[in-house]
């Protein structure tokens, strides 16, 4: 250790030399100094958010047809012959099914039933879902059964992406998806959030899919083991308007051992 | 020193010391959120705490961790260990608001206990780049936490200060942690050259400070003694300042050897408050005064003042021809040894 003829004891007054306070103040100093290198580091070299949404603070009213595909959604009309299909989420990492309950248990099948829903809007990169917080905020607004347009069988397909949670990734979280996120996307999707396959193109231009299984049933538990990683999926693909639907058999998923293409696309989109 | 527990006990020093604390975290707080915002602004407010909050505590545990060896190899930095425990629980705090948002963030509000789910949502614990870096995230708060709370005096009074030592010796395996939870998980998704940079740079500075205070203090452990009949020569009179000690490792003990009044003493160099080195400290009013936190002990007798009660083991000393002699054996703490007159 160096000499240092001074001795600093805290109940001894005037017992701080001159010599050990310059060299506080140095210390002091270069701590302020990588405190400030630190943030400047950590502050810029973030990678850029999403310009999603979720409007947490304050609630929409949507009516539209009810209808499940087979994840609960609501067909809502934009203009003549325009309609977009709303992916409806229950509140946190939960399905939106406790919350119809009561309404089904009135209504019976409320598929092609016209509904009004009070919630908090969430949508990015033209796709729209609401979180529904309140069972009191569903209402029947019509008897009458409506007619869902059928889904179109367009072909088996081999897609590259990254299973999702779609509450997080179009809005909730930022980042909704990768590594970080994963455990949050396991949780989401295993409460009953429907399952997402987001693929990005050559061009860094994405599509998202809603996974069932291949008879077009919700999937939840069996993909958990995919969630967050990228993946390359055999399946069907079907369109119903505004969504693809990907039925696939789980036991065909392959894990690429590469860093999800979805990590750098975000700033493209 | 104190006979009675207080939760601080305030001096103008202190306050100072965690103005300057509260000051640091301010101004990282606020530049990460502004440049954040202002380059950033689609963030949420929630990343937005969790990034400021995690990589603040990470910047501060390094500063936490260079104090120790910068005080080993110069003592005009003591006076930043003496109240180093008010910066360690401010480094808690920030690690906890990290944590605890993570986990309300990403593990609540689902169909399983919180807790449970951290340990759960992720069971690649058989791959590297898949691994649940949580997980090693929760541990480190765990042994922060532990720190943290049994950082004051009371505790230190109560479990022995070889125990409460030991138990703040997890610092290391926190900082294991916590590199492990950053690389396993921030770094695998922001991959930014400058961020895996300087937590780089900071372990090789850490790292480096703390070997070349252990290759300096190396040299006390090794430091030639010659025995002659149960006596082991260690110095000259004239290699010890006034005042002052040098120490030396006798039967794998250190001792300070004392020099005061035309006087030669011999204690235990461990200080019994927080194992502070006793032998770089100094003769202040007949005692011996550590330079950690100022705690005294009577240099005839290793035992501290009255009405305080801490005692240090004592060893018997000789002289001949100038060259100072030490008897290889303690006598048991407290116990009262006739000085060496020179």
């Amino acid at each position: 250790m160096k000499k240092n003829d001074e001795f600093y004891v805290s109940y001894i007054e005037g017992s701080l030399g001159e010599k050990t306070k310059n060299r506080l103040k140095k210390f002091v100093f270069a701590a302020i100094l990588f405190i400030v290198g630190a943030a400047l580091v950590f502050a810029l070299s973030q990678k850029e958010f999403k310009n999603s949404s979720f409007e947490l603070s304050s609630d929409t009213k949507i009516i539209g047809i009810y209808h499940e595909n087979p994840y609960p959604m609501l067909r809502v009309q934009l203009a003549e012959n325009t309609y977009k299909n709303v992916l409806l989420l229950g509140f946190g990492k939960l399905s939106v099914n406790p919350y119809l309950k009561e309404l089904k248990s009135e209504v019976g099948d409320l598929n092609g039933k016209k509904i009004s829903i009070e919630g908090n809007l969430i949508y990015y990169n033209g796709k729209t879902l609401i979180q529904i917080t309140d069972k009191e905020k569903v209402f029947l607004e019509a008897q009458t059964a409506f007619n869902i347009p059928k889904n179109e069988l367009l072909s088996e397909m081999t897609l590259e992406g990254e299973v999702v949670d779609p509450k997080c990734y179009f809005g909730v979280m930022k980042p909704g998806n990768g590594k970080i996120h994963r455990s949050c996307a396991v949780l989401c999707i295993s409460g009953g959030i429907p399952p997402v396959l987001v693929a990005t193109d050559a061009n860094n231009l994405s599509e998202y899919y809603l996974l069932t299984d291949i008879k077009g049933n919700p999937i939840h538990k069996d993909i958990l083991p995919f969630v967050g990683k990228p993946s390359e999926i055999k399946g069907v693909v079907e369109k119903n308007e505004d969504w693809y639907t990907f039925k696939i058999d789980v036991s065909n998923i392959k894990l690429l051992d590469t860093p999800s293409n979805i990590y750098y696309d975000i700033s493209m989109q | 020193m104190g006979l009675s527990y207080k939760v601080v006990l305030w001096n103008n020093y202190k306050k100072n010391y965690d103005k300057i604390i509260v000051l640091g975290m301010l101004i990282y707080l606020v530049a990460f959120a502004v440049l954040t915002v202002v380059l950033n602004p689609e963030t949420t407010v929630e990343t937005l705490i969790l990034r400021a909050f995690g990589s603040l505590a990470i910047v501060m545990l390094h500063i936490i961790l260079v104090i120790g060896p910068l005080c080993r190899l110069d003592s005009k930095f003591l006076p930043i260990l003496y109240n180093r425990r008010h910066l360690g629980v401010s480094m808690f705090i920030a690690a906890l608001v990290h944590g605890v948002f993570a986990i309300i963030q990403f593990h609540s509000l689902g169909n399983v206990n919180p807790i449970y789910a951290v340990f759960t949502s992720n069971m690649d614990y058989g791959s590297l780049t898949n691994f649940p870096f949580q997980v090693l995230g929760f541990l480190a708060l765990l042994i922060l936490f532990v720190m943290a709370s049994t950082s004051h005096d009371f505790f230190l009074g109560n479990l022995s200060a070889k125990v409460w030592k030991r138990l703040h010796m997890m610092v290391y395996i926190a900082y294991a942690l916590i590199i492990s939870h950053v690389f396993l998980g921030a770094f695998q998704q922001e991959t930014s050259p400058f961020t895996i940079g300087i937590l780089i740079l900071g372990f090789l500075i850490v790292a480096l400070l703390h070997l070349v205070a252990a290759y300096k203090e190396r040299k006390v452990d090794v430091e030639n003694t010659v025995e002659k009949e149960g006596w082991l020569e260690v110095c000259k009179i004239s290699e010890i300042e006034e005042d002052r000690a040098k120490i030396f490792t006798i039967a794998n003990e250190r001792v300070a050897i004392f020099k005061y009044d035309g006087k030669l003493s011999a204690i235990n160099n461990v200080c019994k408050h927080q194992g502070g080195p006793l032998g770089e400290g100094k003769i202040i009013d007949g005692c011996v005064t550590c330079p950690w936190h100022g705690y005294q002990y009577l240099p005839h007798n290793g035992q501290s003042p009255p009405p305080f009660t801490e005692k240090v083991a004592t060893y018997q000393l000789k002289v001949a021809d100038e060259m100072v002699y030490i008897h290889q054996e303690a006598f048991e703490e407290g116990t009262e040894v006739e000085p060496c007159n020179y």
